[in-house]
């Protein structure tokens, strides 16, 4: 028997939840065919998504899944350049046309996908991004220059996450892009996923009791994101998500965090989205989408 | 004596790659681990951590390279320490993570060069410090008549500074350590 999980004709974090949905109970006894053919377009949310997916099913020890690629030849060389089919080889029984395409160095993808896997991969994701992030958030979202700091920051502590409280390896890719419906802006997205234990079962310990039977996905998320807790006593602990959360106040910026059945995001004005949502398909480890938008001139 | 830890150099020796950037809690402890050994084979009174060299600091690192200095002084921990060459994103990584555990250190920007407490401190201490860094060297009664403070509350704020290690008194002068 195989699962055919369907990849939504754009897939980004508005659609992961139908892409999670496809699973059925995680991790699927039948082997998993995924089926991009149909897919039009991708976020580094969705791409990185994709390869969680896969990689939580290796860990679960289920059959390598299939990937068929895109049909469309401009998605598929797309998806080439921004690196998914470097690594998309090793986790996916791969059908159809993969183009020879290197990823790409010079467009918008400021960081091809990446695997992070140890402190070590931090070191060169944020060493190779800095030059690339300060052109893209100064010349083209007139984010001021010395805020590139910041960005690296929170893209450093966003990787991190993965290092000190996922349990497993993950995945970070970093785009520039045009968000021409939701937004009307270009926007920088920087997005981090792991198939590791999730906000729930990394804070359990430590908080489960305090919430008593309100514990969940959600409670969990409130509180690394909200209130700053750790699974770690130490007192400097926390402070990663808090950083991540005074650098995207100051520009206008989104996170969203999505571990198991729940998302969480600190909302901003330009975005109708909810806070939190709850009993949403479950979907393994830990999802973190950070949006930086584009300065409107009298922000400048 | 002064001693001047180039924090540039100890990054190098640890992480052996071409990148500037202290980053990731595992870097920040080792380059901790070198910085105590450094103060304890040096035993000088003031400690210069100089960050001239360093391009990104993340909050982690901040963490785990000042705070834990600050949290678990070594046993030969030097009178003063004082972080050098910050730019403005490195003092405010570091001010973040020093005011969220109540801690504090005297620092000198990479621009500008004037001594600056980053972390939590009362706002007395703060106006005091301020003070005293424009007068240096420096007596209380001195500070006392720019401030148009009594003399005792004088006395007590920057008795308060010296114990904290932010400031240096000698003799009745109070000056802040390591200015170049």
């Amino acid at each position: 028997m195989t699962r055919v999980v369907e990849i939504p004709v754009s897939f980004d974090d508005k659609s992961f939840d139908q892409f999670a949905q496809a699973h059925g109970a995680w991790p699927p006894e039948e082997r998993v065919l995924f089926d991009a053919r149909s897919a039009q377009w991708a976020s580094p949310y969705g791409l990185i998504g994709l390869l969680t997916a896969a990689q939580g099913l290796t860990e679960a020890e289920r059959e390598r899944p299939l990937l068929t690629v895109p049909t469309n030849t401009d998605v598929s060389r797309y998806w080439a350049r921004a690196g998914f089919f470097a690594h998309a080889g090793d986790l996916f029984e791969l059908h159809g046309k993969v183009p020879r395409v290197k990823p790409a160095a010079e467009s918008d993808v400021l960081l091809t996908v990446t695997p992070v896997r140890a402190s070590e991969d931090i070191h060169h994701i944020v060493g190779r991004i800095q030059e690339r992030a300060s052109h893209i958030l100064h010349g083209e979202l007139g984010i001021e220059a010395k805020a590139t700091m910041g960005f690296a920051m929170a893209l450093s502590e966003a990787c991190q996450n993965i290092i000190e409280h996922a349990g497993t390896s993950g995945w970070v890719a970093v785009h520039a892009y045009s968000w021409r419906k939701r937004l009307g802006k270009r926007v920088v997205v920087i997005a981090v996923s792991d198939a590791g234990v999730g906000f729930r079962r990394s804070l359990e310990a430590s908080q489960g009791r305090r919430y008593g039977d309100r514990w969940g996905d959600g409670r969990a998320l409130e509180a690394a994101l909200v209130q700053g807790v750790s699974r770690f006593r130490d007192p400097g602990r926390g402070q990663g998500l808090a950083g991540i959360k005074r650098y995207l106040s100051r520009w206008d910026g989104k996170i969203s965090i999505r571990s198991g059945t729940a998302r969480l995001s600190i909302v901003p004005s330009w975005d109708d989205d909810v806070p939190l949502r709850e009993a949403l398909p479950y979907f393994p480890g830990s999802q973190v989408q950070i949006v930086i938008p584009a300065q409107d001139p009298t922000r400048r | 004596m002064i001693q001047t830890i180039h924090m540039g150099h100890v990054l190098q020796e640890e992480i052996r790659t071409p990148y500037c950037d202290l980053v990731t809690r595992p870097t920040g402890a080792a380059v901790r681990h070198r910085i105590r050994a450094a103060m304890a084979e040096a035993k000088c009174r003031t400690a210069l951590l100089d960050f001239s060299s360093i391009g990104l600091l993340d909050f982690s690192c901040a963490d785990e390279v000042v705070a834990k200095l600050l949290r678990d002084p070594p046993p030969d921990w030097p009178d003063f320490v004082v972080l050098h060459g910050l730019n403005e994103a490195h003092r405010d990584a570091i001010h973040h993570v020093l005011e969220h555990q109540a801690l504090a250190i005297l620092a000198v920007m990479r621009v500008g060069g004037c001594p600056a407490i980053l972390g939590r401190v009362a706002p007395d201490a703060r106006t005091a410090f301020d003070r005293v860094v424009a007068l240096a060297p420096t007596t209380a009664r001195a500070v006392a008549a720019a401030l148009a403070w009594p003399l005792e509350r004088t006395r007590e704020v920057l008795d308060t500074l010296a114990l904290h290690r932010l400031i240096r008194e000698d003799a009745g002068l109070y000056s802040p350590p390591g200015a170049p």
